[in-house]
Order: structure tokens, then C-alpha cells, then sequence
């Protein structure tokens, strides 16, 4: 089963094609990494998946239905949300109103992961400490993160793209998130992935994809994938290793 | 009945009770200060209500003048009620059929678009004499047999209507969303919230209210120019009144527009002339770098530094000590 699927998708900006004819499924139910040098791509997929800027050719589909061209917010209706690398969040909000926007407006009908029934059980799902009350101004960039995940989660996704979800946190924090994106992930949701350190990518995703220059480089079992000689090349350049 | 209902018409009893206390009182003048502070309190509350969602408008004008034209044009043809109704729905498709273009554009271009909507409408009033009365004004049913004290009630109750629709945007269902708007709309799009649509929602509901303070203004004397209206007073007055009083809140615009009549007034009776207006703008500016937040964000964190000194007695002291 493919939960979402790319054919032959380009985004460019000018003459830069930062999604180059790239063609995807990505399998349902599994935890899929994104991965590629800097600059290769990553973004500007997740926000052509996510209807932020839309493909210039190409179709994408969720779950067998097409999505191209929808606006963002149509997206999320149908099942499809995903996390910000840096949440800019209003200060002046609070950790409960924030994850109620989704709630109130993203009614795709599918059920919260964990058996929760409101923003203040998605928090403790993510594992955010502070009282649902506290404003988002008061929190910690890990809290943050989750904040942001339980945001994401609030749109009832069937697909969650998590935008380097764990850059920059501790190895504690680190542990915590894994442990919650796999939680995610048997409650149902698929995933995708975007990280930079291959050590999580390795114990988390059993499948990968390596874009490299808008291209898609390599497909497969992230072993594999971090054996293949291009990938390799792409992030160190000839005649080094990982 | 919650908690937070009981606060709110608490608030709205606290909003009328001083004026219908003055409606009461034999003192014409207060009267007449009464009715003015309220009109501004309800355009500024119809800018704020906008304002959340991010857009910055100064052309509020526009809207205060079509729906003191519509209301007065319409009243003798479809009498008070369906004229004022007319009147200000008028404001509402206006707003849409704007708001439909220019709220895609961002910030700036959006407050400059509104500015020229609101020239341009002054223009078309005054090359359609026909219609509008041109130059010449015309001469709307006064509201309330002209009596002031009976105008100023009637008035208090728009008020009341403007802090309730104020309100109900300040609820679970619109403030989270608008301040998202405001803030990250492509965080509000990836979390479900039509952008756009709330966008013009608030345009709409912002334009009504404007032009019920509008409606109410033209019915005060029984004649009105285009010149009364489709001023940049009007335009400025709302952001002057809500930056003063508060941004984001019902009780910021009220209070915002007490104070600044009490400034005008005060400035009027020590300087006198005109040169009051230089000392009435210059102690404006005097508050807005003071108290970015306005007068109601400043009394609210002042009350909440004090409940974490209570908590915390020696480290709150010093930090006040500090803000001091």
C-alpha cells in the first residue's frame, strides 16, 4: 500500500530546480527517512508535499487521491500534516490554545493517537511538562518541538512529515522524541522523516530516500541506501566513507 | 452560567453604567463628550477586531462613512431598522468584495490599499451628488428625536453590541486562529485554518461595526458632509484609540478612547488654540513608547508582577525594583 505518492514532481524557484523530476511511493504504515546533503532538496519537499509551494508539473497523491495543487489547509483536511524545523508560535498563546487551532478547524475524522480526547492529552502524549496554560513565549526549544509535534498530531494526520524534529536537542530529549515518533507510529500514522544524523535514522526508518540536487539519488533499506556509492559521494565527496 | 460569562457582562455593565450615569445627569456637555468617546470606542473596536488577524488597516474611514451614508440615505426609503440593517450589511459587502483582493496582499501593501480605498470613496461621493448629496452633505433622520441624553443610550447599547461581537472574537474558536494568522499563516494553513476566509471574516465583521459607529455619528445632528466622515481622522483615530488603550482586548478600545478624549479635553483647557493639538499628540507618542502594550496590557502585567511577587517575595522585589 503506498500512503503517498510523487510522480514526476518539479519545484523550481527561477531557473534552480529544487525538485527535480523526482518520482516517490512512499510505503504505508512505515517510518520513512528523508535524507540528503544540504541544500539537496528536503525542504522544498515537504513543502510541495504539504501544499505550501506547489508542484510547477508532476501529481501527488494521498492515499490514492490526488492533492496537487490543494491549499495547504485542504491538505490537512485530508490527512496529511507536518512539523516546522524552527515553530515560530504566537508568544501570547498558550500551550492549549495552540494545539486547539487543529482541533477546531482540521476535522479529518481519524482518531488522536494514545486515546486522547483533548489539547491537554496530546500534551502529555508529546510529553510537554508545563500546565496546558502556560504561554508558548515561557517555553524551552524542546518543549517547543513537542509542542510542535502535538500540534501536528491535533490535525488527525494519516501521513506526519517531522521536519528535523530532533535537531538540536539533547541525547535525553533525542531518546524521548524516538520513543514518541515510534508511539506515533504504531498507533497507525505513517511517517516521514527528515534528519540529518544517520544514527537515529538507522534504529528508526525502515526505509529510505536520498535526495541529492532536487534528484532522487537512491531508494531502500536505509543499510543499504547508506552503502551506495553515490550517496556517499554526494554528502564527502569522492573517496571517503561514512 | 461559567465563570468567564459573568466576568463579561460584568465588563459590559462597567462599560455602560458611567454613560447611562451620564445620560441621567443634567450636564449637556458631558453628554455630547459621552457620545463622541463611545462612537470612537466602537470604530476602534471594529479596527481591533481586524487588527488580530494581522492586518493593519487606515482606511476604517471608508467604512464609518458607508455606513453613516447608507443608514441615513436608506432610513426615509426602508425605515430605521431595515435601513440601518441595509446600511451596515452594505459595509459588510464592501468589505468582502475588498477584502477578496486586498487581503492577499501582505502587511504594508495591505494598509496602503485600505488608505486609498478610503480617498477614492470620499471622491465618489462628491462626483455623485445625485445619489450621495456630493459636496453638499445630506441630512440623515437624526437618531432619537435629537434628544442627546436618549442618543447617548441608544448609542451605549451599540457599544455594548460592539464589545459583544468583540468578544466573541476574542473566544476559543476565532483568537488562537487570528493571533496564528497574524503571526505564521503558513503555521495556521499547516494547521487546518482556512487563511484567507477568516481573514476576509474579520474584514466583514470589522467593516459592520465601523460602520454602525458610523451610522450612529450621522444620526446625531441631522446633517452631515463627506467631509465629517471620509476623513483621515477617522482613519487614524481607531490605531491611536486601540494602540493607546490596548490591542487584543474588548476593554483596551473602551478605555483607550476615555483616555484620549480626557487628553484632548485637558490638552484643550491648558493650551487652548489649535497649539493644544501639537501638546495632545506629543503626550500620545509620550504613551505608546511608554506602554507598547497600551494602557489594559500594562495594568494586566502590572497585576500579574504583583501576584508573582506574593509568590516569590525577595526575587520578584528586585526585578521590580530594577523595572522601576
Amino acid at each position: 500500500m503506498t500512503a503517498l505518492s510523487i510522480e514526476q514532481c518539479t519545484v523550481a524557484f527561477g531557473g534552480l530546480r529544487a525538485i527535480d523530476d523526482v518520482t516517490l511511493a512512499l510505503p504505508a504504515q512505515a517510518i520513512t527517512a528523508l535524507i540528503g546533503p544540504n541544500g539537496s532538496g528536503k525542504s522544498t519537499f515537504v513543502n510541495m508535499v504539504s501544499g505550501q509551494i506547489p508542484p510547477r508539473s508532476g501529481r501527488i497523491s494521498l492515499g490514492g487521491e490526488a492533492i496537487t495543487g490543494l491549499r495547504p489547509d485542504l491538505i490537512v483536511q485530508r490527512g496529511l500534516a507536518r512539523t516546522y524545523q524552527v515553530p515560530k508560535v504566537p508568544k501570547e498563546l498558550t500551550i492549549e490554545e495552540v494545539i486547539s487551532v487543529p482541533l477546531l478547524y482540521a476535522g479529518s475524522g481519524r482518531a488522536l493517537p494514545g486515546g486522547a480526547r483533548n489539547a491537554g492529552d496530546l500534551a502529555r502524549y508529546c510529553g510537554l511538562r508545563p500546565a496546558v496554560t502556560t504561554r508558548c513565549g515561557q517555553l524551552s526549544v524542546s518543549d517547543l518541538r513537542r509542542l510542535e509535534i502535538a500540534r501536528a498530531l491535533a490535525c488527525r494526520p494519516s501521513v506526519l512529515l517531522l521536519d528535523e524534529a530532533m535537531a538540536g536537542l539533547s541525547l535525553e530529549d533525542t531518546e524521548q522524541v524516538i520513543g514518541l515518533v515510534r508511539e506515533i507510529h504504531a498507533s497507525g500514522v505513517t511517517i516521514v522523516v527528515i534528519e540529518h544524523v544517520m544514527r537515529i535514522i538507522a534504529r528508526l526508518c525502515g526505509h529510505a530516500v536520498v535526495l541529492n540536487q532536487g534528484r532522487l539519488l537512491a531508494e531502500g533499506p536505509p543499510q543499504e541506501v547508506l552503502r551506495d556509492a553515490g550517496v556517499r559521494e554526494a554528502y564527502l565527496g569522492k573517496g571517503f566513507s561514512l | 452560567m461559567s465563570a468567564g460569562l459573568l466576568a463579561r457582562i460584568g465588563l459590559y455593565a462597567a462599560i455602560a453604567a458611567p454613560l447611562l450615569r451620564i445620560a441621567a445627569s443634567d450636564r449637556p456637555f458631558l453628554v455630547q463628550v459621552a457620545i463622541g468617546t463611545a462612537i470612537s470606542a466602537i470604530l476602534a473596536l471594529a479596527w481591533d477586531i481586524l487588527s488580530r488577524t494581522g492586518q493593519v488597516s487606515l482606511g476604517h474611514a471608508a467604512f464609518f462613512g458607508i455606513g453613516g451614508y447608507g443608514s441615513a440615505l436608506l432610513t426615509p426609503v426602508l425605515g430605521p431598522v431595515l435601513g440601518w440593517t441595509v446600511g451596515i450589511l452594505l459595509c459588510g459587502v464592501v468589505a468582502l468584495l475588498l477584502g477578496a483582493v486586498t487581503l492577499r496582499l501582505r502587511r504594508l501593501y495591505f494598509t496602503i490599499a485600505t488608505l486609498s480605498f478610503s480617498l477614492s470613496i470620499h471622491v465618489v461621493i462628491l462626483v455623485t451628488p445625485g445619489l450621495t448629496g456630493g459636496s453638499t452633505g445630506i441630512m440623515p433622520p437624526v437618531i432619537a428625536g435629537g434628544s442627546p441624553p436618549l442618543q447617548l443610550l441608544f448609542i451605549t447599547g451599540c457599544l455594548v453590541v460592539a464589545a459583544v461581537v468583540s468578544d466573541v472574537f476574542l473566544g476559543g474558536r476565532f483568537r488562537p486562529a487570528f493571533f496564528m494568522i497574524r503571526n505564521n499563516p503558513d503555521l495556521a494553513a499547516a494547521s487546518g485554518v482556512p487563511v484567507t476566509r477568516l481573514k476576509i471574516l474579520a474584514f466583514v465583521v470589522s467593516g459592520m461595526v465601523a460602520g454602525l459607529a458610523g451610522a450612529c455619528y450621522c444620526g446625531l445632528y441631522g446633517y452631515v458632509i463627506p467631509d465629517d466622515v471620509f476623513t483621515t481622522n477617522w482613519n487614524v483615530l481607531p490605531l491611536a484609540v486601540t494602540i493607546l488603550g490596548g490591542m487584543d482586548t474588548t476593554l483596551g478600545p473602551v478605555v483607550g478612547a476615555v483616555v484620549l478624549r480626557l487628553l484632548e479635553e485637558v490638552a484643550r483647557h491648558l493650551v487652548g488654540g489649535v497649539g493644544y493639538q501639537v501638546v495632545y499628540g506629543a503626550v500620545i507618542i509620550l504613551f505608546i513608547v511608554g506602554m507598547p502594550e497600551g494602557l489594559v496590557g500594562f495594568v494586566r502585567r502590572l497585576i500579574r508582577s504583583r501576584r508573582r511577587q506574593a509568590a516569590e517575595p525577595g526575587q520578584a522585589s528586585a526585578k521590580a525594583r530594577l523595572a522601576l
